[in-house]
């Protein structure tokens, strides 16, 4: 027989069921105790006033400012009634539940049961839910607002190619209000954009007595000759010379032009900025503007600088890798057990080393960022500090542990064979550390790259630094480009260093 | 001729692991130290290569006070004592071949053995130690990448390049299983027989000491309780087995039929 099932005697409760069951109305879990369900009871008198706590405390934060505690819960079911009526239905029903769990515990013969526990757990759930502010319907609503510079951070890639850029415009006149004889259309010069309109008079909008609208003539304006397939704005110049991107219903007149570089649209004459003069008819002016890309492309500056800054965090993730490893190396032999237990002294040192390894290793890389940011200023190097930091205190650990863990018997076995002690170490000693040295190595390189990029969120240069401030900018394609480039990187690493450490180990 | 006189051990932290030991041993003698786990075979072992310092007594070899040599004069006098271990000992991520080249370092130029330069006719006899022991094709592979057996054999060729005169052998099949054990066995016999190459060997069965040993010493509690020749290990009975192993071990029989443990 393999398998063996412990079963624990029940012992006779203390109590008739009935007590028990009132003991646990009166104190939740007393009549478990009472029925010798010791763990059991003081496991649902913890959860029952805890549960019931932390409603009191949620109840009143959110309804501190009323008098008296009966308005105070009058006020939150007004402010939460999907969370507080459900959790007081519950934690009467996890209340009677107890009672009735310690009238059977106190039968013979009756067992365990999880089901009030499950209800325990639902009642925390809830709880959590409310205190950590979960709100899914906030998380639905404001995902299609948030979608516009996610996906720009999603697929940044137009913004990483620049051109020289040209501005493409032609313009019609329109005399306000119309008179005799109003402007002609201009004259079509080929090669160049050209834009009708008509009538070429009309009316501009204004709002009436009422504040209603009147609108203006409605003009149909028919370009060619633009550059295709893009984005046109209509501008409006008034006779003062003010110009402003004309809106119909709120929007921005903005349109594609088609694969030949015409285009058709109506605009609404848009509402008067200056006063009507008594000067009579005045001549306006829509134009239609493009900007468009001339030249080569080249690499944007957002590219440029990513690219710059990608490498530099390589660098000084590089850089703190190997200081750490200068400096670790030493240390991890005074934090090696096995060789610092020949006198007290030298195992004072070991507690000692240890101890500040453990401290300086507890301190999260961007603590230490913060604290060198304050000391040498913004830039690289405080990251390549703090990294060092770090990294001397992991590796030091690291590489201690790999000394300690070095068998003695091929020691034993070289110096058996008269070699001498440097011949000892280069035959039985080196062979053994090189492999976890290599791969614990490898592997801080790679969190160093990682971790610099973090760091530059603090000040601690690199990559990190340029996104937070892109970010800042909401210049969000930017911010990608900077992403991608951490994410392409991190991935590549991630691949080398397990390459590297599956060829050594 | 080996003379171990008085031989006390006591580690720092109190044990006693050696109480007071004296023997001889002639040169070209198979002898076999038998005692419980915790007797101090290991450490016997060890002191007379003095990879343990002995607390008291002397230790002579060939008239050499072994336990008053200085660093230069014990690697000297090492060199020509074979060691083989229980676990073996190789330097797992290293070739067989360096394993077994690593029997020279006492003899070789110091400063060109750090850069892993051995003279050509290191190399050649290194490959005559590999062949001998019949692995001559496992030289170029990692060691850890060989059989227990194949180890212990590396083990011996390491042996075997420090041309040795006298071979200490710790436990050599504890960790073999009974055939291999007498294939193990086996070299060092015909080594102890065809090269006079006295043999210091801990054992664990007593079928294997009646077959292997010319002399017997039985350790207890770091004492020597029994010295016997070859024709009393032959002649010893279970109740004197006993003895020299306590009350609870019975005879364990080492055979193609019954394997042992
Ligand atoms: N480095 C050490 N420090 C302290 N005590 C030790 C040390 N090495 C061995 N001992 C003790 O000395 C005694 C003899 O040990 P030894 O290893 O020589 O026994 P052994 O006969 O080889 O045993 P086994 O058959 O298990 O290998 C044991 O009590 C052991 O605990
Ligand atoms: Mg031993």
């Amino acid at each position: 027989m393999a398998t063996r099932t412990i079963q624990r005697e029940k012992l006779p409760s203390l109590v008739p069921p009935p007590v028990a069951g009132i003991a646990s109305l009166i104190i939740p879990g007393l009549g478990q105790v009472l029925a010798r369900e010791t763990r059991r009871g003081l496991l649902l008198f913890g959860s029952l006033v805890s549960i019931t706590g932390l409603m009191v405390w949620r109840i009143y934060d959110l309804a501190h400012l009323e008098p008296g505690p009966l308005a105070m819960l009058r006020k939150a079911i007004a402010r939460r009634p999907v969370f507080v009526v459900p959790m007081l239905i519950g934690i009467v029903a996890l209340w009677l539940w107890n009672a009735w769990d310690a009238y059977r515990q106190a039968q013979p013969d009756v067992k365990g049961g999880a089901g009030i526990f499950v209800l325990v757990i639902v009642l925390f759930f809830t709880l959590g839910w409310q205190i950590g502010e979960i709100d899914l319907y906030k998380l639905g609503s404001e995902l299609p607002d948030a979608w516009r510079p996610l996906s720009q951070v999603l697929w940044p890639w137009p913004a990483a190619v620049e051109r020289e850029e040209e501005i493409l415009s032609a313009g019609a006149d329109i005399l306000v209000p119309c008179d005799d004889n109003p402007p002609p259309p201009p004259e079509e010069v080929p090669g160049q954009p050209y834009l009708v309109a008509t009538p070429t008079c009309g009316e501009l909008s204004e709002l009436g007595e009422n504040n209603q609208i009147i609108p203006g003539t409605t003009l149909k304006l028919v370009g060619r000759g633009f550059a295709p397939n893009t984005e046109t704005k209509i501008w409006w110049v008034d006779p003062l010379g003010n110009e402003f991107v004309v809106r119909q219903s709120g929007e921005y007149v903005v349109f594609q032009t088609d694969d030949t570089g015409s285009f058709e649209i109506e605009l609404i004459m848009p509402y008067r900025l200056i006063p009507p003069s008594a000067a009579g008819p005045q001549i306006h002016r829509v134009e239609a503007r493009q900007v468009v890309g001339t030249g080569p492309a080249r690499p944007s500056e957002p590219l440029r600088i990513s690219i710059a800054r990608m490498i530099e965090t390589i660098f000084l993730g590089m850089m703190a890798t190997i200081f750490g490893i200068f400096f670790s190396i030493p240390i991890s032999f005074l934090a090696a057990k096995n060789l610092m237990s020949g006198s007290w002294l030298t195992l004072a040192v070991y507690y000692f080393t240890r101890t500040i390894l453990n401290i300086v290793r507890s301190i999260e890389p961007l603590i230490w960022a913060i604290i060198a940011v304050v000391v040498v200023g913004l830039g690289p190097f405080a990251g390549i500090l703090a990294l060092t930091i770090h990294s001397i205190a992991a590796l030091g650990k690291l590489y201690s542990e790999a000394i300690e863990s070095i068998d003695p018997g091929p020691i034993e076995a070289i110096q058996a064979t008269g070699a001498n002690r440097l011949q000892t170490i280069v035959y039985a000693v080196i062979p053994q550390m090189i492999p976890p040295f290599v791969s614990f190595s490898i592997y801080r390189w790679d969190i160093n790259v990682r971790m610099s990029t973090v760091i530059g969120l603090v000040g601690g240069g690199g990559i990190g630094f340029v996104l937070i401030q892109y970010i800042k900018l909401l210049d969000y394609r930017a911010a990608g480009i900077a992403v991608w480039f951490i994410a392409i990187t991190v991935a590549i690493l991630d691949y080398v260093s397990a390459e590297i450490r599956q060829r050594f180990v | 001729m080996l003379e171990v006189k008085h031989l006390t051990k006591i580690y720092e932290d109190g044990t006693v692991a050696l109480r007071d030991v004296s023997f001889t041993v002639e040169d070209g003698e198979f002898l076999v130290v038998i005692g419980l786990s915790g007797s101090g075979k290991s450490t016997l072992l060890r002191c007379i290569n003095r990879l343990i310092e002995p607390t008291e007594g002397q230790i002579i070899w060939n008239g050499i006070d072994i336990t008053a040599a200085d660093p230069a004069q014990l690697r000297e006098i090492r060199r020509q004592i074979g060691m083989i271990f229980q676990q073996f000992n190789l330097v797992k991520r290293s070739s067989v071949l360096t394993n077994v080249l690593a029997g020279r370092l006492g003899y070789v130029n110091p400063w060109a053995s750090l850069l892993h330069r051995f003279p050509k006719e290191d190399i050649e006899m290194a490959m005559q130690a590999l062949e001998r022991v019949g692995i001559a094709d496992q030289a170029h592979k990692r060691a850890d990448e060989l059989s227990g057996g194949q180890q212990q054999r590396v083990g011996i060729a390491r042996a075997l390049m420090q041309q040795p005169k006298m071979i200490l052998a710790d436990e050599p099949v504890a960790s073999l299983d009974p055939v291999l054990a007498h294939s193990i066995l086996g070299y060092l016999e015909q080594l102890n027989q065809e090269e006079g190459i006295t043999v210091i060997c801990s054992l664990h069965f007593l079928d294997l000491v009646q077959r292997y040993a010319t002399k017997v010493i039985g350790l207890r509690d770091g004492r020597i309780v029994y010295r016997g020749t070859r024709e009393d290990i032959r002649r010893m009975t279970d109740e004197e087995f006993k003895e020299i192993y306590g009350e609870e071990a019975v005879r364990v029989s080492v055979g193609p039929r019954e394997g042992g443990a």
